[in-house]
């Protein structure tokens, strides 16, 4: 039996942190989640659930600590972590990070600690921090190996697919799946039916154990948000239920979204994959929570 | 009380704070209520930082169930936060039905363990 994958969610919300009562069980911190391995620490974004990863990265793993940060796209949610995060202050410590797009990751991670924004430099950090750019080939990360993907988003973005002894976690958020699908009319008259996507996507995702994803709307709120970026919750239960996914995790809640309300966007997913005869297990990510693969 | 006999009475203050590690005077205790599986329905506050659940005499709670692991589920208070671990059971953690190794606990949060389900009430009434 291979060594255990730990995932655990630090930041859920998207656009904007979202604090307060009424998104208490989902979380208001935007998007981080941490895959860790016993050889390996990844970290998927920098939004502002960063800063807690850190802070208990510090309690959990004497330096010197390594680590590997991949992007989805520099968008403000997605890097407003970067600065409170601790461990990158630690001289002892690496990290890299990698660059699937534009070649520019490091100099927007700089712009953002600029002193007119934030009053420590980039440059000032003590950690080794260096860029590693890498294609949609397979890239071994430590223990993982890990493939990219180019997603349909404003400025384009990236999902990642990390594998490890027969497991495979993907994460895919900021992708605005109906823009891709292939069966758009049919779709249009017959809103019940499964909406299909490229073969492509549905491939980097088949089979997964999750797939972590972008569910930010309900089919209600999607119509008025096409071309922001983000997905429906529900063409997300039919990307999991066409790739054989097995577990579901629906993210990046949209910062209007209550608890309650995003409780609603997964029941209705569940009821939909239900619809679809599907296996797939559907759920929110919530802060706090860590699953064992 | 032995440490597998259920908490029938509602739950306020402890007065021993070497039991209900800084909890304040008047602050009302976080209670799981089993609602099934062998004993339920019962109640179980949480007034220790950490309480583990099994079928084994070595947990703090105790449940006569094949089903649960010696000690399967470590309920931990820190502050405010109410989280769970899995302690490497043999039929894992469910909470609201996802299989977690850990997690942060909120108000009406369902966790299942073999046959015995419990809810969350972070506060009760």
């Amino acid at each position: 039996m291979s060594a255990p994958i730990f995932v655990r969610f630090w930041g859920t919300r998207g656009s904007i942190p979202t604090p307060g009562h009424k998104t208490r069980r989902y979380g208001g911190n935007t998007s981080c989640v941490e895959i860790h391995s016993a050889e390996s620490e990844l970290v998927c974004d920098g939004g502002t659930g960063l800063r807690e990863l850190g802070l208990e990265l510090l309690q959990r793993k004497q330096p010197p600590r390594s680590m590997h940060l991949f992007f989805s796209h520099m968008h403000w949610d997605h890097i407003q972590g970067f600065p409170f995060f601790v461990p990158a202050y630690a001289p002892e410590n690496e990290l890299t990070v990698y660059d699937p797009g534009s070649g520019r990751v490091e100099e927007l991670l700089q712009g953002q600690m600029r002193s007119d924004y934030f009053p420590v430099n980039f440059n000032d950090l003590g950690a080794k921090i260096r860029t590693r750019h890498f294609d949609a080939q397979a890239t071994r990360v430590d223990d993982f190996e890990v493939r990219c993907f180019e997603q349909a988003h404003p400025g384009r973005s990236f999902g990642y697919a990390f594998e490890l002894g027969g497991k495979k976690i993907v994460y895919a958020t900021d992708s605005e799946l109906d823009r891709l699908l292939v069966n758009r009319d049919e779709t249009e008259r017959d809103p019940e039916k499964l909406r299909r996507l490229p073969s492509e996507l549905v491939a980097f995702v088949a089979g997964a154990d999750l797939l972590i994803a972008d569910g930010q709307y309900t089919d209600a709120e999607y119509p008025k948000k096409v071309g922001w970026g983000h997905a429906r919750a529900s063409t997300v239960a039919d990307l999991a239920h066409q790739g054989g996914v097995k577990q579901c995790a629906l993210f990046h809640h949209d910062p209007l979204h209550s608890d309650e309300l995003v409780d609603q966007k997964i029941a209705a997913a569940r009821a939909r994959l239900a619809a679809h005869g599907s296996s797939t297990l559907v759920f929110g990510a919530r802060e706090g929570l860590e699953l064992k693969f | 009380m032995s440490k597998s006999e259920p908490f029938d009475l509602e739950p306020t203050v402890a007065g021993d704070v070497s039991v209900v590690g800084g909890l304040a005077l008047g602050e009302k205790l976080p209670t799981l209520e089993q609602v099934r599986g062998p004993g339920a329905p019962r109640r179980f506050p949480l007034a220790a930082v950490e309480t583990v659940v099994g079928r084994g005499q070595q947990a703090h709670v105790t449940i006569e169930s094949a089903l649960l692991s010696r000690r399967h589920v470590l309920f931990r208070r820190h502050g405010p936060e109410l989280s769970l671990v899995d302690l490497d059971s043999a039929n894992g953690v469910f909470l609201n039905g996802v299989k977690a190794h850990a997690a942060l606990l909120h108000e009406g949060d369902t966790i299942q363990v073999g046959d015995v389900v419990f809810v969350l009430h972070e506060a009760p009434a």
